[in-house]
């Protein structure tokens, strides 16, 4: 069965460009969100297994995504995806719930080893 | 008219992206600097007539009572000016964070106006070139106006290009209440080239 | 061809052009250099710039430097922040009037091919032109401003300008607090007599000698103008209710001291003035100003030449 992953970016084009890093091997059925709250909807409709989150959005950002996922118990694998590089965005993503910390512009290899390193099977 | 200008909303999108990973880099200099987090905006992107500037300006950074500005040029693949934006208590809170005495004086105040201001500029312009494979050369920064209302910061009636686009981005700082403004304009025959560079660009993805 | 080309071109252009490394060593200096420091650049190759020019800021300028390995960003300096980093001879020794060669520096990266910055170029333009100009130009509007802000009858400053001095001072209290100033207004007793006496011309000197004989009193930071007609006022900074009614009793006792000459005439001169303190936080500037002002009247009313301090329990209007 695919695994339900959510890609959430207010931009299409970082959407696109992080979907075409994703492994090719591994088989998943793919939700986007645009904003915090299409993010949150998605994933109560259980379309977020992984969920791959953009911090600077308009609406609610992802620190609101994390803070909210976090009151109402993280069950989410969630990969943070942002041009955000100081080490505190970092921190502070951590302890909201985050598994892993991707820069942006994204690289495949990058986003493959945080996979494997979960064991999220590909 | 100006149709040919226009964004077309993946142009725009991507452009706010590119945009956005480079601010990335630059609000990650400028917490270096001042030792503290900086909360990153969501870009925006206007383009604007020349006789409009000054509201298109006052509309991206708001109307605080005065502002001290410095400009620099850029040129090579695109070519335009970029401006940084500080209120007058953003002038004073940039000295106290880097540790600067009261006493500062007027030189060693704008010096370090020139300096954080330069970083920024050259962070963000440069991770857009370097996104967009252009190549960018940057002319000093210059004071451009201090206390200074928005509105007048520009005189319209000395322009010589008709549209320009803007870009806006600021940075603030959660611990107090600190905001700066980086504004890249970018007369007609660049917006075009960007156009294309955005093209180019969005057929490796 | 070409890289000799490249090679001539920065050894013998007008500009200052050198390149230094991690170590602050130089690797290169050109012969605006060589000339202008007097230090060639086989003696300059491979010392560190900061035991060549000991008078250079080296905290500062190593900074800048190092700033560039880290950023891979260019930096600038202006000869307008910084007026000058070696101490050159300029090329306007007669008439310069200034003591170096005013510069602007561009600190550029230098990349390998695999984008690490390996040492940093530098380039310095002789900017002392531009620096006199504009020096020139300063100048030039300082004294336009400054006439623009006198008072052409006495000399001393206009109402626009202590207008603008009195918004000035009150910012500056609601902002760092400091001490609170006060105000002093004064006008000549009988002055459209004097006029109507011995003449505008007399009526003129009046003014000029006791704006003069006023402003003898004077410290460094009070502002003094002329109001308008007889009109003068002076705001004293950091200075309460007691001091500023000791200054205008000097000011009062100087002006009625001796009488004025005009030609053959000896005129008595006598002055009346209101003082007023200002109140953060509760005075305006036309509020002071008022408050000023029904001092002096108090002072006319009560006989001339003498001075009245504002209180509030005083009449508004008699």
């Amino acid at each position: 069965m695919p695994t339900p992953i959510l890609v959430v970016d207010d931009s299409v084009m970082a959407r696109k460009m992080l979907i075409k890093a994703l492994p090719s091997s591994w088989d998943v059925e793919i939700t986007q969100a645009g904003n915090g709250i299409e993010a949150l909807a998605a994933y109560r409709a259980g379309k977020a297994e992984v969920m791959f989150l953009d911090l600077t959005m308009p609406e609610l950002d992802g620190y609101g995504v994390l803070e909210t996922l976090q009151r109402e118990g993280l069950n989410s694998f969630v990969v943070v995806v942002s041009a955000d590089i100081q080490p505190m965005a970092r921190e502070r993503v951590r302890q909201l719930g985050a598994i892993a910390f991707v820069k942006k512009p994204v690289n495949a290899e990058q986003i493959e080893a945080i996979l494997r390193e979960y064991g999220i099977s590909l | 008219m100006i149709d040919h200008l226009l964004l077309t909303p993946d142009q725009r999108d991507a452009l706010q992206e590119v945009t956005n990973i480079a601010m990335g880099q630059a609000g990650s200099q400028l917490a270096q600097i001042l030792e503290s987090f900086v909360q990153l905006s969501v870009p925006r992107i206007n383009i604007t007539e020349s006789a409009a500037i000054s509201t298109g300006i006052a509309q991206l950074v708001g109307t605080p009572q005065s502002i001290t500005a410095v400009r620099q040029a850029f040129n090579g693949t695109l070519r335009g000016e970029a401006m940084v934006m500080y209120d007058q208590d953003g002038c004073r809170d940039l000295a106290d964070l880097m540790g600067y005495e009261d006493d500062l004086d007027g030189a060693a105040d704008r010096e370090l106006l020139l300096d954080v201001s330069n970083v920024l500029v050259g962070a963000c312009l440069n991770g857009i070139a370097e996104l967009l494979q252009a190549k960018l050369s940057f002319s000093a920064p210059t004071i451009m106006a201090e206390n200074v209302e928005v509105g007048r910061l520009i005189n319209p009636q000395q322009l010589t290009w008709n549209y320009a686009l803007l870009v806006e981005v600021h940075f603030t700082l959660e611990v107090r209440d600190f905001t700066c403004h980086l504004l890249t304009l970018m007369p007609e025959e660049s917006i075009l080239t960007l156009k294309s560079a955005l093209d180019t660009f969005m057929e490796n993805f | 061809m070409a890289v000799s080309l490249g090679d001539f071109i920065v050894s013998e252009v007008n500009v200052g052009v050198f390149v230094v490394g991690r170590d602050h060593r130089l690797q290169l200096w050109n012969r605006f250099m060589a000339h202008h420091s007097g230090i060639s650049s086989e003696d300059a190759i491979g010392h560190s710039l900061f035991e060549l020019f000991p008078d250079l800021p080296q905290k500062w300028l190593a900074k800048k430097i190092d700033s560039v390995f880290v950023l891979k960003n260019s930096a600038f300096t202006s000869w307008e922040q910084r007026p000058y980093l070696f101490r050159f001879a300029h090329n306007r020794p007669i008439t310069g009037g200034i003591d170096y060669m005013r510069q602007n520096f561009t600190f550029m990266p230098v990349k390998n091919d695999a984008g690490e910055i390996e040492a940093v170029a530098v380039t310095l333009i002789d900017a002392t032109d531009s620096a006199i100009y504009q020096m020139m130009m300063h100048t030039a509007m300082q004294k336009l401003e400054e006439s623009s802000n006198r008072d052409g009858l006495t000399g001393v400053f206009n109402r626009r300008y202590v207008d603008m001095r009195l918004h000035d001072e009150i910012q500056r209290i609601d902002r760092y607090h400091v001490d609170p100033f006060s105000v002093l207004l004064f006008d000549l007793d009988h002055f459209k007599k004097i006029n109507d006496t011995y003449g505008h011309v007399a009526g003129d000197e009046v003014l000029r000698e006791v704006a003069r004989r006023a402003q003898a009193v004077l410290r460094e930071p009070d502002v003094f103008g002329r109001y308008g007609g007889e009109e003068f006022v002076l705001i004293l900074p950091q200075t309460d209710l007691s001091g500023a009614y000791a200054a205008a009793e000097r000011i009062r006792f100087e002006i009625a001291a001796d009488t004025v000459a005009s030609g053959d005439e000896r005129i008595t001169v006598t002055a009346s003035i209101g003082v007023a303190q200002y109140q953060p936080g509760v005075t305006s500037a036309e509020k002071i100003l008022s408050m000023a002002d029904e001092a002096l009247y108090a002072s006319k009313h009560g006989g001339r030449n003498r001075v009245t301090v504002y209180s509030p329990q005083q009449p508004v209007t008699p």
